[in-house]
């Protein structure tokens, strides 16, 4: 695989301001047992979404609660919007960005009402994660209340 | 190459995709998704949701090794059986 990513460490914004958590304490076994990749979960305290990175967004999900990221570094982002949001079919969800647009980390992505998922009674727990994970070697991620757009994420290839 | 009408309502949303992914990768032979003539490689859960497959879409899974035949076959069943 090209691996663009090189012998740079890549840095991950927070997007969400909140507190980041383990993804093995995400309350969801496809990203606790990281069967999509590794990376991290956020306890939102903010309905803003910003870019982690600097790239490009690959797709935007019909239902919004999904975006699609590549790097410029090569790392395929998935940043999932709350647990169990699909069913939520859009609702609650406003995206500011559309397929293939380019993006620098911090620019808005979304806006989410994260009290209508929790009405919902869906958790609004949050997910990086980073699916081509074989290129990297290690992640060394800031746990705890973090505020948006602070590096909260170095991967070192 | 085998094909499917896929049921589940939500389509290959991060779930699904995902256990489709993890499946796909236990065979040795390259294995693609494909819908309206887009084909990924369907051992990326990254591709396998970017082509977008809804509920009531048409998917062709195509498996080229030496455990093609299985991979086809399995792959085709875990899809006639997923669950959002």
């Amino acid at each position: 695989m090209l691996n663009i990513f090189g012998k740079k460490n890549s840095r991950i914004q927070n997007p969400i301001k909140g507190t980041i958590i383990p993804v093995e304490e995400i309350p969801d076994e496809v990203f606790a047992r990281k069967m999509m990749g590794d990376g991290f979960g956020i306890i939102p305290e903010d309905s803003m979404v910003y870019s982690p990175v600097d790239g490009t967004i690959i797709k935007v999900f019909k239902t919004k609660h999904v975006l699609l990221i590549k790097s410029v570094q090569g790392l395929d982002l998935i940043v999932h919007l709350g647990l169990e949001t699909v069913e939520l079919k859009g609702e609650g969800f406003e995206i500011f960005v559309k397929n293939k647009q380019v993006v620098k980390a911090g620019d808005l992505l979304a806006k989410v009402d994260f009290d209508f998922i929790v009405s919902k009674n869906k958790s609004p727990i949050s997910a990086i994660i980073i699916t081509n994970i074989e290129l990297v070697k290690s992640m060394d991620i800031s746990y705890g209340p973090q505020v948006e757009k602070s590096i909260v994420c170095i991967c070192k290839p | 190459m085998k094909e499917i009408i896929i049921i589940n309502p939500l389509g290959l949303h991060a779930r699904p995709a995902a256990l489709f992914c993890t499946k796909a990768k236990r065979f040795i032979s390259d294995v693609t998704i494909s819908k309206d003539g887009k084909a990924v490689n369907a051992k990326s859960v990254m591709m396998v949701m970017t082509i977008g497959v809804e509920c009531g879409d048409q998917v062709q899974i195509t498996a080229n090794g030496p455990d093609a035949k299985e991979a086809e076959e399995k792959l085709v069943e875990l899809l006639s059986t997923l669950e959002d």
